[in-house]
């Protein structure tokens, strides 16, 4: 009974590992810009198809891994320079609509370079540890390490380094973060950078085990989604403890209720987070700004 | 910005997203003209696949196989002179999808014939428009379900029913006497757990558990622990690729370590796209496509088999699948029916259910009652090594 638990949270902390990275992105964009940005899984499924592209035709894996995040990265700047930033009045409900656009968009251009199929990257290199009956795979540890290298970064730099610091005044106090010279151009494609940056890493570790699909971003965003409503949309660590949550909670619906209800488990906390705490798990009330 | 503001947007965009996912379309097939002439003309095939979502790995070869074949028949003067228009609709592997689909190609590009789906689940789905409108439909899926009691309805792959057998028959002369099923949550994993335990009482063996997977399941570690604490001897995977594929994988890495069986769902290049090395070792009982190199000299399939295999190689550079074989038999029965028949729709169903074809799947011999014409003898056993499959029994 204990391993089957046990098991289960591994595989859901390293479902939610995935979570957390593509969480982490949505939160990047919306502190500095609140955009809500509907393409984040998408840039997942490209950076996973794109690089199980470049590895089958014959680049070596960790080369492929890395131009695809790269691109996926550049892609996003793009996102940001040629749409989102021509906008004059940036309301969340017209960057839902832009976003969504892009979101399809991807979509279309993955499916018709690389077809209707989902692929895999090979798996990162490792081997699966056995520990007193519970198995954990080798692919599961770079998930995790991802989360933690990679969103722990970001979560230091923007909490610790001056670039950090005026990204997050850019995004509580635009006016006097131009007074003080904080160009808000330079962070407005400092955070969909990121975004990029973190929504590759998120498609390219989660490739070798769960796959990367054209229309496999909706869902996987959504539960990113979920995650940053968790969090508020501001708090970074709230965030990742929601998507790890969430992945756990995912698989013990489908490990104990039913694997039918899984999905459905995701949609559930976030109308319940929506209705009893719409500023997430940890801001209280009067604290929140945004 | 004030607190509430996120309440309000974050419905709006998971409602948007989700309409999203719905409505992303993409027609991959051609189009029709209407011409309502009878016994002249261009004769109309309509066929309704899952290009798109969880059966791109079946409706895919499915497509291209049934494109190469309309081109090498019409380039060779088409049936009796008349040109062949073949209509592809993807039905984006859903159910509502392959029914719109089938109506579309019944009322405005009125077909004489309707090949697909390529599952059970929009097969079914398919099966009451094509009755009602009484116009001969052959799917490429396999549950027996598609034409159990039809009148207008065929179809090509291999009957669960049979690919249980063969499995069953193997497990009781290896001596297991409980086996667990990890199915396919939709059509075609429906009514495999009654199947087991009903063919099983005649072998000694009981079903102990059954679990099951959405087709478009990324994640298999639930269902594989439950699996691993049973007292089960072997394990049966139900299902189609990539899912099949990833469940295996998991299956492996979770270190079940009880032997495996497959169905017929997994024989194509995305089963080992999918699993890597955790494939090897896994049983399936299968059509003799992908062992054909491996069959004996004199077997009746294999001609038709290097043929198929020759030809869609030079088409598209990649070996074709045992679905893209469904779709050649089921191509290959209509067009001979039509032949005979012409394009009469009662002609036409009586001649299909007096079909005989020697095919890519097995052996065909349809009869008024038997509308999938095959039997055990289409499935060999089959074991993966290595990216291939080795022929275990015939």
């Amino acid at each position: 009974m204990l391993t089957d638990f046990l098991q289960l949270t591994v595989a859901g902390l390293s479902q939610g590992s995935v979570y957390a990275l593509l969480a982490v992105g949505l939160i990047a964009v919306y502190t500095v810009r609140h955009v809500i940005n509907i393409a984040q899984g998408e840039f997942a499924m490209l950076a996973g198809l794109g690089s199980a592209w470049l590895t089958a035709s014959g680049m070596p894996l960790l080369l492929a891994v890395l131009v695809a995040i790269l691109t996926v990265t550049v892609v996003a700047v793009a996102m940001e320079r040629v749409i989102i930033a021509r906008v004059k009045k940036l309301t969340p409900l017209l960057s839902i609509i832009l976003t969504l656009g892009v979101s399809t968009l991807l979509q279309a251009i993955m499916l018709l370079v690389w077809g209707p199929e989902a692929k895999g990257v090979p798996l990162f290199p490792g081997t699966n540890v056995l520990i007193g009956g519970v198995s954990i795979r080798s692919q599961e540890f770079w998930m995790l390490g991802a989360l933690v290298v990679v969103g722990g970064g970001i979560v230091l730099f923007y909490e610790k380094s001056r670039w950090g610091k005026a990204l997050r005044a850019c995004a509580e106090q635009p006016v006097a973060a131009r007074i003080v010279g904080i160009s808000p151009i330079a962070a407005s494609v400092l955070a969909f950078a990121i975004a990029g940056f973190v929504g590759g890493v998120a498609g390219v570790v989660a490739s070798p085990i769960y796959l990367s699909l054209w229309s496999g971003g909706v869902l996987l965003g959504l539960k990113g989604f979920v995650a940053a409503v968790l969090g508020g949309f501001v708090s970074f660590r709230a965030a990742i403890v929601g998507a790890l949550l969430l992945g756990m909670i995912e698989a013990y619906v489908a490990g104990y209720v039913s694997s039918g209800l899984r999905d459905g488990a995701a949609f559930l906390i976030l109308i319940l987070v929506l209705v009893v705490r719409p500023q997430g798990l940890v801001l209280k009330p009067t604290a929140v700004r945004v | 910005m004030k607190k509430s503001r996120l309440r309000f947007i974050a419905p709006i965009a998971v409602v948007t997203a989700l309409a999203l996912a719905g409505c992303s379309t993409s027609n991959l097939g051609g189009t029709a003209e209407a011409d309502p002439a009878a016994e002249a003309g261009p004769i109309k095939i309509g066929a309704v696949l899952d290009v798109t979502g969880v059966g791109a790995s079946l409706g895919v070869p499915e497509q291209n196989t049934l494109t190469m074949l309309a081109k090498q028949l019409n380039d060779g003067g088409g049936i009796g002179g008349r040109d062949v228009e073949l209509t592809i609709i993807d039905n984006q592997s859903t159910e509502d999808g392959a029914a719109k689909a089938t109506s579309k190609l019944i009322e405005s590009d009125q077909v004489d014939l309707i090949i697909g789906a390529s599952r059970t689940g929009p097969s079914l789905a398919m099966r009451p428009i094509a009755e009602a409108a009484k116009i001969p439909m052959i799917s490429v899926a396999a549950n027996v379900a598609i034409v159990e009691g039809s009148e207008w309805v065929f179809k090509t792959a291999q009957n669960d029913v049979v690919v249980l057998e063969r499995i069953l028959d193997d497990a009781e002369a290896k001596g297991y006497t409980k086996l667990a099923l990890v199915r396919d949550a939709t059509g075609f994993g429906e009514g495999v757990a009654d199947y087991i335990t009903k063919l099983g009482a005649e072998r000694g063996i009981t079903l102990v558990m059954t679990e099951a997977f959405e087709p478009s399941a990324t994640d298999f570690t639930p269902q594989m622990t439950n699996v691993r604490g049973s007292d089960a001897d072997a394990v049966i995977i139900w299902g189609i690729n990539p899912s099949a594929g990833l469940a295996q994988k998991a299956y492996v890495q979770l270190a079940v370590n009880k032997p495996v069986y497959h169905s017929h769902g997994i024989s194509n290049q995305a089963f080992f796209d999918a699993a890597g090395d955790s494939a090897n070792g896994v049983i399936a009982p299968m059509g003799r496509l992908l062992v054909a190199d491996q069959l004996a000299a004199d077997n009746t399939q294999r001609k038709v088999i290097e043929q198929f295999k020759a030809d869609y190689n030079e088409a598209y550079g990649e070996q074709p699948s045992g679905f893209a074989g469904h779709a050649f038999d089921a191509w290959h029965i209509a067009v001979n029916a039509i032949d005979a028949a012409g394009t009469d729709a009662v002609a036409l169903r009586d001649e299909l259910e007096s079909a005989e074809w020697t095919g890519i799947s097995g052996v065909f011999t349809m009869t008024a009652k038997n509308h999938s014409g095959l039997d055990a003898s289409a499935l060999i056993l089959a074991e993966a090594e290595d990216g291939r499959w080795n022929l275990l029994k015939d």
